[in-house]
């Protein structure tokens, strides 16, 4: 009786403590962006999910490419179609965790952090580190990264014709607003 | 004087390729509220769809026009203006991302939705990612 009570304790507390060490967001905010001599190619999604792990400092992120909008058709049209090919690889995600972690970083305000982990774009993995921000901000758990991708890493080929219009290097910035994750 | 002739035929080509070329680069983005759905469907069935089996209903759901009919969950903005609908259930139901445009010609019909009463939205299904996304969509009642 006292063991089956034991363990009932046990499930429960550890329950309490996995659901309250998430925090998720279903509306991260991800962007690519590139400068040509032709104009600004900039393409944004609200849709992104990002998981992070308050206990462990790991941290996930996935989007639906077709999530993401642009100023002309045109542009979402060959993002899509020709660059990423999102019919044949809908998701991009990644997945990694903060050097360094300390759950102090979660409550302290916004600081500077450093993610490593592996990112997956067309179907290619790659492990890269990142710069980034996570702290509260106005009473929320806010998380901010900013960094390059080379699409040629990822195997997305760029016609010769727009090659030297299009940067060699993406910026992609991430902004999220976590809430804790409590089911 | 063949030359002449030559060089208005290729003038007149090279204006029509330029046309066309420029409607291509400036085609705007096709305007939700005018489409036609490709499926007019119930919530909860089709996030029992995408939960039974998602690659399928990707496969059949995703950059299709869908019209949905459910209960409104919530109502809110995201940090960047978009005004966001969630049908069903609050973390796996069914997300909607408002056209902007649309918005901004319709508050009073976003001001009369309340959560707990039922919607039809239409939009263009994105596939599932905890919950079914559809952006950009309109309010059809």
């Amino acid at each position: 009786m006292l063991r089956k009570l034991f363990i009932l304790v046990f499930v429960v507390a550890s329950a309490t403590a996995f659901g309250q060490g998430k925090f998720i967001s279903k509306n991260a905010y991800i962007s690519f962006y590139s400068l040509t001599p032709l104009e600004d190619i900039l393409g944004e999604s609200n849709e992104a999910v990002s998981i992070l792990n308050g206990e462990t400092g790991e941290v996930g992120f996935q989007a639906i490419m077709t999530t993401f909008h642009f100023r002309r058709a045109l542009m979402e049209e060959h993002f899509n179609e020709n660059y990423m090919e999102s019919s044949k690889y809908p998701k991009s995600k990644f997945n990694g965790k903060i050097e360094n972690f300390n759950k102090d970083m979660l409550t302290a305000p916004v600081a500077d952090i450093k993610i490593t982990g592996q990112l997956t774009v067309h179907g290619v993995e790659k492990t890269i580190t990142v710069p980034g921000t996570l702290g509260m901000q106005d009473g929320k758990l806010v998380g901010t990264s900013k960094f390059q991708v080379a699409p040629e890493d990822y195997g997305i080929t760029i016609p010769s014709v727009v090659r030297d219009k299009i940067g060699k290097q993406m910026d992609i910035t991430v902004k999220v607003n976590y809430l804790p994750y409590g089911k | 004087m063949k030359i002449r002739y030559i060089l208005i035929i290729v003038l007149i080509l090279f204006i029509i390729g330029a046309g066309v070329g420029l409607r291509m680069f400036f085609k705007p983005h096709a305007d939700i509220n005018r489409l036609k759905p490709d499926f007019k469907v119930e919530a909860a069935p089709l996030i029992d769809e995408f939960q039974k089996a998602e690659d399928a209903a990707t496969a059949k759901y995703s950059e299709k026009v869908l019209e949905i009919t459910g209960k409104l969950a919530t109502k809110s903005q995201l940090p960047n203006g978009t005004t966001l609908l969630i049908l069903e259930d609050e973390m796996q139901g069914i997300s909607c991302q408002l056209d902007s445009n649309w918005v901004t010609a319709n508050q009073a019909v976003i001001q009369s939705l309340e959560p707990g009463k039922p919607v039809t939205v239409k939009g263009v299904c994105k596939g599932y990612l905890m919950e079914i996304k559809v952006s950009p969509a309109v309010v059809v009642k």
